[in-house]
């Protein structure tokens, strides 16, 4: 049998349960928690590259909420893990439907990217920065579990 | 390409599903070659022929578009 680089098929519930809370929770939490005033988690942190004032300083020990850092941790291993995990009957059908939603989803997340580039200036460019780091696996998911529904819909009837 | 697993799989008096199990892959992709939708791998190709104890051209044919 060769070698697919998936997790195993008991993963997948419970990352995808995972996944979709912190999905909830990255873009919720900035609406609720604004300014870090209902969830703080302070904690000393080593930054390779870090802020002061205006100047960017490096190599430091510093004190930093990591709350954000943990949802982002949550949603892109939960994501990864639930994306990349085994269906019921991995066959061969499954992994082309796979590799197609894959490039797929990377043509989408970039066409999105390029029309953000375009239309959006400033500072609300950052907010697109931080949602495509996770839009490729969420398009990924989307649309993999969108073809594998289909499939199973035209399929899964004996003629 | 074409194939002609229904027929085997008529001939052999087996469902989709017992073929399915038989060489380890969905009952959905069974459907999916049946319907032409999917062309198998070589390896799934060949297990198919081995189950129904013929050659792989014997079950599956190309056609004018492939």
């Amino acid at each position: 049998m060769k070698t697919n680089y998936l997790f195993p098929n008991s993963f997948k519930k419970s990352s995808g349960i995972l996944f979709v809370i912190s999905l909830l929770g990255i873009i919720l939490i900035p609406i609720i928690n604004k300014d870090g005033n209902v969830i703080q988690l302070q904690s000393n942190v080593f930054a390779l590259l870090y802020d002061e004032g205006i100047k960017t300083r490096s190599m430091s020990w510093i004190k930093d909420d990591i709350f954000p850092e943990l949802i982002g941790i949550i949603l892109i291993l939960s994501g990864l893990v639930f994306a990349f995990s085994k269906e019921k009957m991995e066959d061969e059908m499954i992994s082309k439907i796979r590799v197609e939603s894959l490039v797929w989803a990377t043509y989408i997340n970039y066409a999105v990217l390029l029309f953000c580039i375009i239309f959006i200036y400033g500072l609300s460019f950052f907010s697109v920065m931080v949602y495509n780091m996770f839009t490729l696996i969420l398009f990924f998911i989307i649309r993999f579990h969108w073809m594998l529904y289909k499939n199973d819909k035209i399929y899964n009837h004996e003629e | 390409m074409k194939n002609s697993v229904k027929v085997q799989r008529a001939i052999a008096n087996i469902t989709q599903a017992q073929l399915a199990e038989k060489i380890g892959v969905s009952r959905q992709t069974i459907n999916a070659i049946e319907a032409g939708k999917y062309v198998p791998s070589t390896v799934l190709a060949l297990k198919i022929a081995k189950l129904f104890e013929k050659s792989v051209n014997d079950i599956f044919e190309l056609e004018s578009t492939d």
